[in-house]
């Protein structure tokens, strides 16, 4: 759980030093193409070039494991009901009726007898797991190698009103503290015999939902503390505020901002003129 | 450490103004401040003093307009702040007259940078920013948080966290300083980091302080002024000299006098002359070796501390080690054996390890290198669950323990994971409610409780699985001196029964009557594990580990020093014992000798002593019978 804490990267490098609003261009610009490719193989390179470029710009790896490890059963679930099930979806996707087979149950076999899993149906599968992982890669790319104040007036820049933004900030630096008090919460549990350790993955669900009260009640007392701090620092989401620290846009800025919008244009066109990018093309 | 009371006389107008100021907070009927009329002059350093629930906070908040402007309510009279009244003018408006440092320092930060965290304000007031760019230094020299602009506020220790909050409140320039328990979960040397910060702001820029809190032996050092709340009434307004030397009155008012002051009324009791109570430890130590001339002195009867277990302690840890993911070495090589039935005190500064360790014996962490053992079994061997069963954990913040909706289910809650029948748990929560007060509340959602009582639902819990052991972690943070003792009086009661019970505080003052060793912890490594005679008395390995002993061991090194004579005393009552006295009677040289007390103080005090005995009969009904000439706003919550 703590690996999934929202924080800021601690290594200085390139991405640290962009301004926030020429990586949002650039999340925008992976987001819609990953979202627009349906070839497994361009998807899965954009996921692994991602990926690649978190863990450069500080991204702790114990992050991309969790998110890989949570999205796992996912993985396996679109892998086995497109796999088993979307021919129907595959064929017409493909426009054609003759599909690959990877293999086949047995016919003898109850339930699933004669069931056949598809290589077509597996990379229409793979190909949502890699836009799934592709778009939350995203996020960490974006956010934790942003401070929040940067975030905020980088928005502020883009027009965004400020409480807007600060709402937005505020968000994100609460949700360590939500994740924190879930741990406490869990922690003050164990230490009352609840056995969370031996428990399975239903079991603890079950716990899981069970804190929501006690997580309520502790957001409201936090959030509530936190409205009386932000009062009595004179906040009062008004625009008509200054700022500490200046944010231009830099050469790298404009750099990324520039093969940020040729890089859509590029898959854009080449997905619309050749079919790069289309599922069973690539 | 002088004393430095200025003479309110001397504040040459007045900076803010209560006049017959009550408070309801919205769906209550009794009020949280009643009837206070008070000025408190430019450049005062005005301390707040009073048991839990005084209305210390509310007070604090209605100063800066919060209360009543965000929680709504009914309020009467008026608070005028530099000339502006509370209620005309909105919270961001008076925040530039007013800055407030509130009790947690984990809360009231909300930047990811010292710079940032001191600049909110200042852009939310408008400031420009080359404004902006020179008062931050400026800040952080008042601070002296020097160096520290960059850094991310969770690499600053909990006083420097404080001073942070201080620097940026001091950053808007205000007139007014409020502060709110600041020091309360620091330890001794934190807290004396941000007093000295706050005394040195007050005198050398003229700002005006506020500040609420239980530190009794600070106060009296650094304010110019007291005021003593009591069930939302003012009860009495002096000098530390005047008040905090009224002892006898402040216990009833279950307020904790310093020790130095305790120590000289428990003199005056046994019939010692003594001309005035001294309130500091300095004119104390002056005090009582002037009396020790007078009187004969002769240590009193110590008794043996309690001898070493030799059978298989209950709790062991041998060469332990943690290092934290971050590579913060929070244990070095700590090997420590505690027996069945002892009763174990855990000091150090903050970071020092105490809470780490503690974790180790409860399996919520695991050693890095090292062996941790309960009953002889590696704690490796055994679940979290399974421990919970031997060994109770009260955490610094019983809200964190409470997960139910009923006082009885919280209770129930662990007899139902241990798998107890019915009647089993029935029986183990009425005899545990019992035993701790509680029944009569077994049906109240047990956060709508006082947090003293809060605590006790979480001890009640835990008693109810019956554990060998019971860890309480800072137990006494945020609570008042009777509070404080209610939950020890509770080991206490445990340890008689044959539990075992290891206490971790910073405020040593009130383990003497309880503990009988002490683990002495600082920068992950065990200092010193002695009997706590001994260990009060290791002043140097104290300090060392940012911890201050009580004054009454101040004092009775004092008198050693005089006598050339050990003294391994702990209490004011048993350094006042040391003192031999004929022929004084207690009734009428008690009146004769009383130390001078000022007019003021003196009508406050009688004032205070009517209101003390009187308020909870009439409280609840005054403020519906307010003249006709009283402001009254009635607010809706925000």
């Amino acid at each position: 759980m703590s690996a999934l804490t929202l924080h800021t990267v601690e290594r200085d490098s390139f991405f640290t030093r962009l301004d926030f609003r020429s990586k949002l261009a650039l999340m925008a610009a992976i987001t819609v193409v990953a979202f627009v490719w349906e070839s497994a193989m361009l998807g899965g390179l954009l996921a692994l070039a991602l990926a690649l470029t978190c863990l450069a710009a500080g991204v702790k790896f114990g992050y991309l494991r969790t998110v890989i490890t949570l999205l796992l059963p996912f993985a396996a679930f679109m892998i086995l009901m497109q796999g088993f099930l979307g021919a129907d979806l595959v064929r017409a996707r493909l426009d054609r009726e003759i599909l690959t087979p990877l293999f086949t149950f047995p016919a003898s076999w109850a339930l699933i007898g004669g069931g056949m899993m598809t290589c077509e149906g597996v990379l229409y599968a793979l190909n949502v797991v890699f836009k799934t992982l592709t778009m939350i890669l995203v996020l960490p790319l974006g956010i934790f190698t942003t401070d929040v104040n940067a975030m905020v007036i980088g928005m502020v820049k883009m027009r965004v009103p400020y409480n807007i933004a600060f709402i937005f900030s505020s968000t994100l630096r609460f949700f360590p503290l939500l994740f924190e008090e879930i741990q406490t919460i869990i922690e003050a549990q164990r230490l009352r015999g609840l056995a969370f350790e031996t428990m399975g993955p239903l079991k603890r669900l079950r716990v899981y939902a069970k804190i929501a009260v006690p997580l309520i009640l502790g957001a409201l007392v936090k959030s509530q503390m936190l409205d009386i701090v932000l009062q009595s620092k004179a906040f009062t989401g008004s625009p008509e505020r200054t700022y500490l620290h200046e944010t231009r846009l830099g050469a790298a800025d404009y750099g990324v901002i520039a093969g940020a919008g040729l890089f859509f244009i590029a898959a854009t066109t080449a997905y619309i003129g050749w079919g790069v990018g289309r599922f069973g093309k690539w | 450490m002088a004393t430095n009371h200025g003479n309110p006389q001397l504040f040459a107008s007045d900076l803010v103004a209560l006049d017959n100021v009550s408070y309801i907070y919205p769906r209550m009927e009794k009020p949280a401040l009643f009837d206070i009329t008070l000025s408190i002059g430019k450049g005062e350093f005005l301390g707040l003093i009073g048991p839990t629930g005084a209305g210390k906070t509310t007070f604090c908040l209605s100063l800066s307009g919060i209360v009543p402007q965000f929680y709504g309510g009914r309020f009467f009279g008026h608070i005028a702040v530099a000339g502006l009244d509370t209620l005309d003018y909105p919270v961001s408006r008076l925040a530039r007259h007013v800055g407030a440092v509130f009790e947690d320092p984990e809360t009231q930060i909300t930047a990811t940078s010292v710079e940032n965290e001191i600049a909110f304000a200042l852009e939310n007031l408008s400031v420009p920013r080359e404004e902006i760019l020179a008062r931050i230094p400026r800040a952080l020299e008042a601070a002296r948080l020097e160096g520290t602009a960059k850094k991310h506020p969770r690499e600053l220790s909990g006083g420097q966290k404080q001073r942070l909050a201080i620097a940026a409140a001091l950053a808007v320039q205000p007139d007014l300083l409020v502060l709110d328990e600041p020091t309360s979960q620091l330890d001794p040397m934190g807290a004396q980091e941000v007093f000295a910060t706050v005394r040195e702001l007050n005198r050398t820029l003229g700002i005006t302080v506020v500040m609420a809190g239980h530190a009794a032996e600070e106060l009296a050092e650094y304010a110019d002024r007291l005021a003593l709340l009591v069930d939302g009434a003012l009860v009495a307004v002096g000098t530390p000299d005047d008040l905090y030397a009224q002892v006898a009155y402040l216990e009833r008012c279950h307020v904790r006098p310093p020790q130095v002051a305790q120590t000289f009324a428990h003199l005056q009791h046994a019939g010692v002359l003594v001309p005035a109570i001294p309130v500091c430890l300095l004119e104390g130590i002056a005090a009582l070796k002037t009396t020790a001339h007078s009187y004969p002195v002769q240590a009193p009867p110590i008794p043996p501390a309690t001898t070493a277990k030799r059978d298989t302690p209950l709790l062991s840890a041998r060469n332990l080690t943690h290092v934290y993911g971050d590579g913060t070495v929070a244990l070095r090589d700590i090997s420590l054996d505690v027996h069945a039935g002892e009763y174990l005190l855990i000091v150090g500064q903050n970071g020092a390890g105490k809470s780490t360790l503690a974790k180790h014996f409860l399996r919520l962490l695991l050693p890095t290198s090292g062996v941790v053992c309960v009953d002889n079994i590696d704690t490796r061997d055994l679940t979290t669950s399974a421990l919970a069963r031997r060994i109770g954990y009260v955490a610094q913040n019983p809200d964190n323990q409470i997960f139910n909706a009923t006082v009885e289910a919280e209770v129930a809650f662990a007899l139902k994971n241990l798998a107890y029948d019915g009647a089993e748990i029935r029986r183990r929560v009425e005899e545990s409610l019992t035993a701790l007060g509680l029944w009569e509340q077994r049906e109240a959602h047990p956060l709508a409780l006082p947090k003293g009582d809060r605590a006790r639902v979480v001890i009640a819990a835990i008693l109810a699985m019956r554990p060998d052991a019971v860890i309480f972690d800072e137990p006494t943070t945020g609570q008042d001196y009777r509070g404080a003792r209610a939950i020890l009086d509770i080991s206490k009661q445990l340890h008689a029964a044959g539990k075992t019970v290891i206490v971790i505080t910073h405020h040593l003052y009130l383990m003497p009557d309880y503990a009988e060793r002490v683990v002495v912890m600082g920068q992950g490594a065990l200092l010193l594990d002695a009997p706590i005679r001994e260990a009060y008395h290791a002043i140097d390995v104290l300090a060392s580990t940012c911890i201050a002993p009580p004054q009454a061991v101040l004092l009775a090194r004092a008198l050693a020093e005089e006598h050339q004579a050990d003294f391994p005393l702990l209490t004011p009552e048993e350094v006042a014992a040391c003192f031999t006295v004929n022929g004084l009677n207690d009734e009428t040289d008690y009146s004769r000798l009383l130390g001078p007390v000022s007019d003021r103080a003196r009508k406050g005090l009688s004032q205070g002593g009517a209101a003390c005995g009187e308020l909870r009969r009439t409280v609840g009904d005054r403020p519906q019978q307010r003249p006709p000439d009283y402001k009254t706003k009635d607010y809706v919550t925000l």
